[in-house]
């Protein structure tokens, strides 16, 4: 199963939504579709879910095309927008009840279907309340049990951790994690970056509807930072250090950070041996050598503007 | 016999309750689940049966000894009637409207077009959801109309046929609620096009009311045995019958995703009901030996190809792949769906054609049977709306030529607009002109104003300058097509020189 979206164009008049966007991933993986607002996600994602139809380009899901064929291509994707459900005088079980019919499950597989999908997203115990009256948090996991319920290999998720607190937060965490372990291809956007690189595979940057960066985070993180910072903590001479260290060859910048010291180094992990070593020889107590990694934050904050169409 | 089908044959069958919940459409069980739980609904119900106990009961106080009046029971039926019908006029259509188009918004847009259920089951379901809520309101309402009946004056045929006509009222208002709901256009149009939809069902709502008077005074009772009452009965559903089937074919257009053959079954719904509708009109017309049914039968469609020309003007230039994909391989197959497949020049072709087969047939009719009654006005009718399709087909076609060479940063989905605009100017301005220069120039408002109301499409009545309009008309169309000829070739060796995408060739082969 593999989600390919190729040269992806979308234009509201003059506006350029989504241009020429291209990316892919396949079963098992989960992606970050990363970009401050306004920079095409929810259109790119919306074109995916069939909801709306680009001017130009072409998205298949395991070949099936969501342009030409999206009767097709709805039984192979889930999609969670972002925004929550508002219907009134409807319970939670009626209201997945009449999605599984919606998807053409039938008679004792739809009462099974709906209920271990309400028992995995851990709806089971407010079934019967209304829709109107539940909490952000489990108006969320609704629309994500309803993403469920056909059991499609594809989840589009649009911003689905926006508004939760911390526990909601890990929850779903969580329920992606199973989801991602169960083999289905996940793209996900959100803005909550520390917590999208702990659960995704690969990242896909975009910033005034066209890709910037798109790649495994592993990749990402080495090709966006060229320079890693290595913080040292030393037992006496602090001061001492920062000017020796700007000394030293493979250093392109220090800096005094309380009781540590914070260099920047360029090179490979062999440089960083050659540092600490350096150090110990010149007789420095060292406490603590780290590399500190760059996140999908600093990624993030590096290679956009924020750009708003 | 294999494993599996004896595994399959071993399974204990569903019972008849459950087989029938499984066919149900989805969107009438959610309906009316969210009905049978909504404050609002309950509550118009209280206030509806609470409307007629008083209404009851100030009639009997206030009528006197009504043991001695023959007019009771139908004076109270009609009470009751009218205030059940004017509720669920407003509530049914209004209840189903609002709900889908709040459902088509933004925020709710998924519930509909996210799943894999088709186009026409959402419509179906709201439309059967909507008939079945109406039965509800009517039922609720029952015991007080049946009461009438111990009062004298009104029979059961009349109290059946009455909830037929208000049964039929409401659900078809329910349906162009449904179809304005559907329309793509933002709310503020909506709520305009709604108004105008209202002011519709205040009408429809005082016709109901105004027949169903006359047939409880006249009495049904005494009519049913007669062959004109199955006649009128017959007419009167076929009609709602071919409209509820229409706004259905056009609802369904309207939600299916852009890229598919969304034409295909609204041209093909109405080809077949201006035959079916065309040939029960002359049926009508040769027993009766009038014109009359030919006359609404072509007044009736030659305002839905109106419609269906500045509708195709519209369309994409080009279908998609996705209708590529159904164009047939055969010659004569590829012929024909050349008529009734999206895209611009197909619909304007096709709509040129059935208002040109319309008047050859109404002017093949009034040629054979001269003698008919209401020969006049089949004649001025066929003319007078043929030469307004004409116009509308010039505005169309010089929108599109606007469209194409001069706003080009207009979308082709808003050409209609622009042959709106163009209309609307073309029937004003040359008018608002001439009575500037000739203001106060007694003459020319009676015998030559008419010369200016030209480029209007719908003034064909002013006698004196009909063949001006004509020349006018026929030599604009000329010009016209001439300018759009070369878009039309290229239309036409576009779909008729289509490759099909390889995989259907090898489908096929």
């Amino acid at each position: 199963m593999k989600v390919e979206v190729s040269n992806l164009k979308k234009y509201f008049g003059q506006t350029r939504a989504v241009d020429d966007v291209s990316f892919s991933f396949a079963s098992g993986q989960v992606v970050g579709f990363v970009g401050p607002n306004g920079a095409g996600k929810t259109t790119t994602m919306r074109i995916l879910a069939t909801l709306d139809e680009p001017s130009a380009g072409q998205a298949t899901i395991d070949g099936v095309s969501v342009i030409e064929d999206p009767e097709r291509a709805r039984h192979l994707v889930g999609y969670v927008p972002d925004s929550l459900p508002t219907h009134r005088d409807i319970s939670v079980h009626e209201y997945l009840d009449f999605f599984a019919r919606a998807y053409g499950l039938k008679g004792a597989k739809r009462t099974q279907t709906v209920e271990s999908v309400e028992e995995f997203t851990n709806l089971s115990g407010i079934r019967d309340k209304m829709l109107v009256a539940l909490s952000k948090g489990m108006k969320q996991r609704v629309t994500l049990a309803r993403a469920l319920l056909h059991d499609p290999p594809v989840l589009i998720m649009d911003e689905p951790a926006a508004g939760l607190d911390p526990r909601a937060r890990i929850e779903l965490r969580e329920l992606l994690r199973a989801l991602s372990g169960q083999g289905k291809a996940i793209l996900i956007s959100s803005h909550i970056l520390t917590e999208l690189a702990e659960i995704c595979h690969g990242a896909v940057i975009i910033e005034h509807g066209r890709i910037l960066m798109a790649g495994s985070i592993a990749d990402l993180l080495s090709d966006s930072v060229p320079h890693r910072t290595v913080l040292i903590r030393v037992l006496a001479g602090q001061k001492e250090l920062h000017r020796d260290l700007l000394q030293m060859p493979h250093i392109e910048a220090a800096r005094l950070n309380g009781e540590e010291v914070a260099a920047e180094v360029s090179g490979t992990d062999e440089a960083c041996a050659d540092l600490l070593a350096a150090l110990i020889a010149r007789g420095y107590r060292v406490v603590e050598f780290k590399q500190q990694r760059a996140n999908l934050e600093e990624i993030f904050m590096n290679i956009t503007k924020g750009v708003v169409q | 016999m294999t494993a599996e089908a004896e595994i399959a044959a071993a399974q204990p069958k569903p019972k008849f309750a459950a087989r029938f919940d499984d066919w149900l459409n989805p969107i009438v069980v959610k309906e009316l689940r969210q009905a049978v739980q909504s404050r609002f609904v309950i509550t118009a119900l209280l206030i509806l049966l609470a409307i007629q106990i008083v209404a009851v009961a100030i009639y009997l106080v206030t009528a006197g000894d009504v043991s001695f009046s023959y007019d009771a029971g139908r004076t109270v039926f009609m009470i009751l009637f009218g205030i059940m019908l004017a509720v669920s006029m407003l509530f049914v259509p209004l209840y189903s409207g609002v709900r889908l188009a709040a459902e088509r918004s933004d925020t709710n847009l998924d519930l509909l077009f996210i799943t894999t259920i088709k186009p026409r089951s959402i419509i179906a379901g709201k439309m059967l959801a909507a008939a079945v809520l109406t039965v509800m309101i009517f039922s609720a309402c029952l015991p007080f109309l049946t009461f009438t009946y111990f009062l004298r004056g009104v029979d059961l045929p009349s109290m059946v046929v009455a909830m037929a006509i208000g049964f039929v009222a409401v659900t078809l208002g329910a349906q162009v609620a449904i179809f304005v709901a559907c329309l793509p256009v933002n709310r503020a149009f909506k709520f305009m096009i709604g108004l105008v939809a209202f002011s519709q069902l205040v009408s429809g709502f005082v016709s109901s009311l105004v027949i169903t008077g006359g047939m409880l005074w006249d009495g049904i009772g005494s009519t049913v045995s007669s062959g004109h009452f199955w006649q009128w009965v017959g007419t009167v559903a076929l009609v709602y019958v071919l409209l509820v089937g229409l706004l259905f074919v056009l609802s369904v257009a309207l939600i299916k995703p852009v890229s598919a053959n969304r034409a295909l079954p609204v041209r093909l719904y109405l080809t077949v009901i201006w035959l079916i509708g065309g040939v029960a009109a002359l049926i009508g017309s040769r027993v009766e030996a009038t014109h009359d049914p030919v006359i609404f039968w072509q007044a009736a469609f030659s305002v839905l190809f109106a419609f269906s020309i500045f509708t195709a003007v519209s369309e994409r230039d080009q279908p998609g792949e996705r209708v590529l994909r159904t164009i047939p391989e055969s010659g004569l197959k590829r012929l024909l769906s050349f008529f009734f497949f999206s895209g611009s020049a197909n619909g304007l072709i096709w709509s040129a054609l059935m208002v040109a087969m319309t008047y050859d047939v109404c002017w093949i009719w009034w040629r054979l049977f001269p003698s008919f009654n209401s020969l006049g006005e089949l004649v001025g009718a066929t003319r007078w709306l043929t030469v307004m399709n004409l116009y509308l087909f010039c505005y169309a076609l010089t929108a599109a030529l606007v469209r194409r060479y001069i706003l080009k940063r207009v979308g082709t989905n808003l050409t209609w607009l622009i042959a709106v605009v163009m209309t609307t100017i073309g029937s004003t301005i040359p008018l608002l002109i001439g009575m500037l220069l000739f203001m106060n120039d007694l003459p020319w408002w009676q015998s030559k104003y008419g010369r200016w109301l030209v480029g209007n499409p719908f003034v064909w009545d002013v006698e004196a300058h009909r063949e001006l309009y004509l020349s006018i008309g026929i030599a604009w169309a000329v010009m016209a097509i001439a300018f759009n000829l070369q878009w039309f070739l290229e239309r036409i060796r576009w779909f008729f020189q289509a490759d099909l995408p390889a995989a259907e060739k090898v489908e096929s082969s």
